[in-house]
């Protein structure tokens, strides 16, 4: 009998889930909040280590959904535990009985106005990560404009209690040094500077891209957190920081500030998880059944999660989990189907 | 009935005992008490010689002079009878709460007047000035006989009047004991857990006056009674016999005196006898230098342990931090319990609301600094850099110099609100620390850091004085408060930047036009009870939109758990008292809350639904268009 499986989220984890499944004979529903499909890396020019692009890596994933249901503009207006399913209504009005649920909820990027003191908001030349992969996609940004001298701060919103959050939000590392060399290349004759508290180069080739940011596009690091900017009456940014290498304080002024916004739980998806009586981490992010055999399990049976709804992960991995989850959504209806009903 | 009494109380026989109690002015009853009274008052006695001994010399000074000087003599009298007696502060806050306490506590006194009066007038002087002269006053009713059938009107006037004052006490010892089951019928969601000793005298204080009542309506057909006693001793001859047989209620009203006079140096009651002192060091001006020595030691055994600072106190919030209430930090500092204290004191927020709401006054968060003070004092740093800042003075000759500060400098959109503003309304001013500058010294302070904060305090003074400014405009209430209290600025007027822009409006030279956005105002610690600023900026908001009420505010408004003023609360624990303070600031569903304070505003930023913006910013943004 064909089996109702539905994906929330359709970012990579979802699509990449709803792509594993479509072949399994279940029956297949995708829904995404925004209008369009992607989430994040739709935003994304180029993707670290290696920069290939961020639109033919999701081409390829839409390509490969071939067939399966899809609903864009589409959230959850309610949702209802029973026996062995999930009564689900959407926001389009359609209700579906779904078997298993994946949740592939994906994060919110820190708002970087929260860290006041980095003027994100308040002063012009202080963007984002987020805002600079548009300008890569898309060259319009009237703040980047031949700047001379540019800051790249690490850890804006991860590991820093203060702004609720103690953990590393695991990509920004090789995404800064990523767009440092991105923007250096834009701006030859442009001074960059990244200012970090220690660089986490833990994946294949990371560390190579960080040698190469320094060897060949001469990016200066600078082991130190921003302590405040403040912005001079021409727009440039005054910045200052601590050298804690060489234990001396630091000012410089810069055309362009970019903050690297961390990963954060997705704030739409709270009425959802207390729908389904989801326990949530100190950080707020979703709970996995355990944190090493099984990744893909909640606490509630028929409920999956795959990607950065349980916490930061890199693209690689959150693919990975979306495979891991469809193989054990699959095990999981097949064994749902050999018990007797109640 | 008296059959079965007479065998259980093997007593003497009224009568005969009337013959030689009135003339010797002594029974053994009353020798509880005596030994109680007698313990109590040396014990205070020493402990008041030793704590004046303690006081450094020149605050012995201060104080011999305050207590002749006609100003703070008259501030002592009407303090000792407001807050020791009427409780005046309680009844102001919680009227069922007050009434409780000064019932028993004025109703007391009057009874212990009432009876020196008596016996002035009623006994003979030859006895009452013999040695029974010491028991008359306290046990009138057992020494002194007046047939009721014939008492003079100015007798019987006494007699209402006991009766009248000991019905008082009894109805305060009532809602007392009410209290210990259901708080929160008086106001209070918490209350203290009593010590042992407290606990002794507490009974024995619940039990003196219900057994005062007994022994005088024992005794009130042969000594007089009025209302109460007299009409008590009606129905107890009804149901008892002619005969009634007093010794028991006069042995155990003895015993429960004593046993409350004995335990009081060990119990909370002791705030009964050292309170006056503490208003009397407090009123010359003494500020406190040691725990557990002069001043400190006054202010330690004058908490009454009541326990209104548990439910001030904004950690609360979660009940498992109850602990670290003010009433617990004196605790453990009158048992010398070195480590709790410390962690006590470390943890406090500093903001101040134990101490306002404090009937006794006790400023525990003074002592609270000056415990950290004694672990965090003996870090060594080198200060020589701090001269730099001393030198580089911005030269502002006769105008305005603002200071931000380190917090404002981190919350630039108030630096953006304060300069539109002053820019607007023509202020001539120079921005101090433009360019970075040094701490004002508060946080150190705050820390127990008086060392260091004195090294900042004197390198800022000296950049002050050295600009030659008229008027130092700070926008931060924690630069505020220390530049209040611990600079010496002569003839620099130090003003928030909610008073300058109040006054601005005021004199005409700013204008704000109104809209209909509904704004909450939450005051910050230091700016409100700190500095008493509360009107300023209210007056101001109310000129750009509807200002709601918060649901606590003013003097009772809650820390938004940002502050610097506590060295061990974690961010979990202050981020629910956020939610809490931010709680209280949307009572009438504001649509914005703005704060004076950039600790406050950053604190409730992150964690507000609602917006929050700073009260420059939100002036600023209602300067007309044209000069906008």
């Amino acid at each position: 009998m064909k089996k109702n499986i539905l994906i929330i989220g359709g970012g990579p984890a979802g699509l990449e889930a709803a792509a594993s499944l479509k072949h399994s004979g279940n029956n297949i529903i995708l829904i995404e909040k925004s209008h369009q499909l992607g989430g994040h890396l739709a935003r994304w020019d180029r993707l670290f280590p290696d920069g290939i692009r961020a639109r033919e890596v999701l081409d390829k994933m839409i390509a490969s959904l071939d067939g399966v249901n899809y609903f864009t503009d589409t959230d959850i207006a309610q949702i209802n535990i029973l026996d062995r399913s999930y009564s689900v209504i959407l926001s389009n009005g359609i209700s579906v009985l779904a078997d298993a649920v994946l949740m592939a909820t994906g994060f919110d990027l820190f708002d970087a106005r929260k860290k006041e003191e980095y003027g994100y908001g308040i002063y012009d030349q202080v963007i984002t990560n987020a805002d600079l992969e548009d300008w890569f996609r898309t060259r319009e940004d009237s703040r980047i404009d031949h700047p001379k001298r540019i800051g790249f701060v690490h850890c804006v919103g991860s590991r820093d209690e203060k702004s609720g959050c103690r953990a590393c939000s695991k990509v920004c590392c090789a995404t800064a040094v990523k767009q440092a060399c991105e923007i250096k290349a834009e701006f030859p004759d442009a001074q960059v500077y990244c200012f970090y508290m220690d660089l986490r180069m833990f994946g294949k080739h990371y560390e190579d891209l960080y040698l190469k940011a320094q060897k060949e596009y001469g990016i200066r690091f600078i082991r130190g957190r921003v302590s405040e900017v403040a912005e001079q009456i021409d727009k440039t940014l005054q910045v200052k920081a601590e050298d804690t290498l060489s234990s001396k304080p630091l000012k410089v002024t810069l055309d362009l500030l970019v903050l690297m916004s961390g990963i954060r739980p997705s704030q739409n998806l709270e009425p959802v998880r207390k729908a389904l009586q989801l326990a949530k981490d100190d950080d707020g992010f979703i709970n996995e059944r355990d944190a090493v055999y099984e990744l893909q399990k909640t606490s509630m049976p028929g409920l999956f999660v795959a990607g950065a709804v349980t916490g930061p992960k890199t693209l690689p991995d959150t693919l990975a989990e979306a495979r891991a989850a469809a193989l054990q959504i699959l095990s999981y209806l097949a064994d749902n189907d050999k018990k007797p009903a109640k | 009935m008296m059959n079965l009494l007479s065998l259980l109380l093997p007593l003497q026989d009224v009568s005969a005992e009337v013959i030689d109690r009135i003339p010797s002015g002594y029974n053994h009853f009353i020798l509880p008490y005596f030994i109680g009274i007698l313990f109590c008052i040396s014990w205070l006695l020493v402990g008041l010689l030793r704590n004046l001994a303690s006081l450094p010399a020149e605050d012995r000074k201060r104080l011999a002079l305050s207590l002749v000087t006609p100003k703070t003599a008259w501030k002592n009298i009407r303090d000792l009878f407001c807050d020791c007696l009427f409780h005046t502060k309680i009844w102001k806050r919680k009227p069922l709460l007050g009434y409780m306490h000064s019932a028993i506590a004025f109703g007391w006194f009057m009874l212990i007047i009432l009876g020196h009066c008596e016996v002035a007038l009623f006994v003979p002087k030859h006895l009452s000035f013999k040695e029974g002269n010491l028991f008359y006053p306290i046990f009138y009713r057992f020494f002194v006989w007046a047939n009721p059938e014939h008492t003079t009107l100015r007798g019987s006037l006494f007699f209402f009047l006991m009766d009248f004052f000991l019905l008082y006490v009894l109805s305060g010892i009532g809602l007392a004991m009410f209290k210990r089951i259901r708080s929160i019928a008086l106001g209070m969601r918490h209350t203290t857990k009593p010590s042992l000793a407290d606990r002794v005298a507490l009974y024995a204080l619940w039990s003196i006056f219900p057994l005062r009542l007994l022994a005088e309506s024992f005794t009130a057909n042969l000594s007089g009674g009025s209302f109460l006693t007299y009409s008590a001793n009606v129905l107890l001859r009804w149901l008892f016999g002619e005969n009634l047989y007093i010794m028991p209620w006069w042995w155990a009203y003895s015993i429960a005196l004593g046993l409350f006079f004995f335990a009081m140096p060990f119990s909370r009651y002791m705030h009964i006898l050292t309170e006056p002192l503490l208003i009397l060091y407090r009123n010359a001006g003494l500020k406190i230098r040691t725990l557990n020595r002069g001043f400190g030691e006054a202010e330690i055994y004058a908490c009454s342990s009541c326990g209104l600072c548990l439910d001030a106190c904004p950690m609360n919030i979660q009940k498992k931090n109850l602990r670290f209430s003010s009433v617990y930090l004196i605790r453990f500092l009158r048992r010398h319990n070195q480590a709790k204290v410390d962690r006590i004191a470390d943890k406090c927020l500093q903001c101040g609301k134990c101490a306002q709401l404090c009937p006794v006054g006790v400023n525990a968060p003074a002592m609270r600094v000056v415990q950290r003070s004694l672990s965090n004092n003996v870090i060594p740093y080198h200060y020589a850099y701090m001269q730099d800042v001393a030198a580089a003075a911005p030269a502002s000759q006769g105008k305005v110099l603002y200071f931000a500060g380190c917090m404002t400098r981190l919350t630039p959109r108030i630096i953006k609100g304060v300069e539109k503003v002053l820019q607007t309304a023509g202020i001539d001013y120079v921005f101090a620390d433009k360019e970075g500058g040094l701490c004002c010294g508060r946080p150190l302070m705050l820390a127990g850091r008086t060392d260091a904060a004195r090294k900042a305090i004197e390198a800022n003074r000296q950049m002050i004085l050295s600009s030659g400014c008229t008027t130092l405009l700070v926008s931060c209430p924690i630069c505020y408060k220390v530049f209040r209290e611990e600079y010496d600025l002569p003839g620099i007027r130090i003003v928030h930047y909610t008073e300058f822009i109040q006054e601005l409006i005021a004199s005409g030279k700013l204008s704000m036009e109104k809209d209909g956005t509904r704004y909450v105002y939450h005051d910050p610690c230091e700016l409100g009870r700190g500095c008493g600023i509360y009107e300023e900026p209210r007056a101001v908001l109310s000129q750009a939109g509807t200002l709601c009420h918060a649901s606590k505010e003013r003097d009772e408004s809650l820390c938004c758990g940002g502050s610097l003023g506590s060295l061990t609360l974690n961010y979990k624990d202050r981020g629910k008292i956020t939610e809490g303070a931010l709680e209280t600031l949307l009572a009438e569903n504001p649509e914005c809350i703005v704060t004076a304070c950039p600790l406050c505003l950053k604190t409730f930023s992150e964690k507000s639904a609602v917006p929050v913006k700073d009260f420059a910013e939100v002036v600023a943004g209602h300067l007309p268009q044209a000069s906008a």
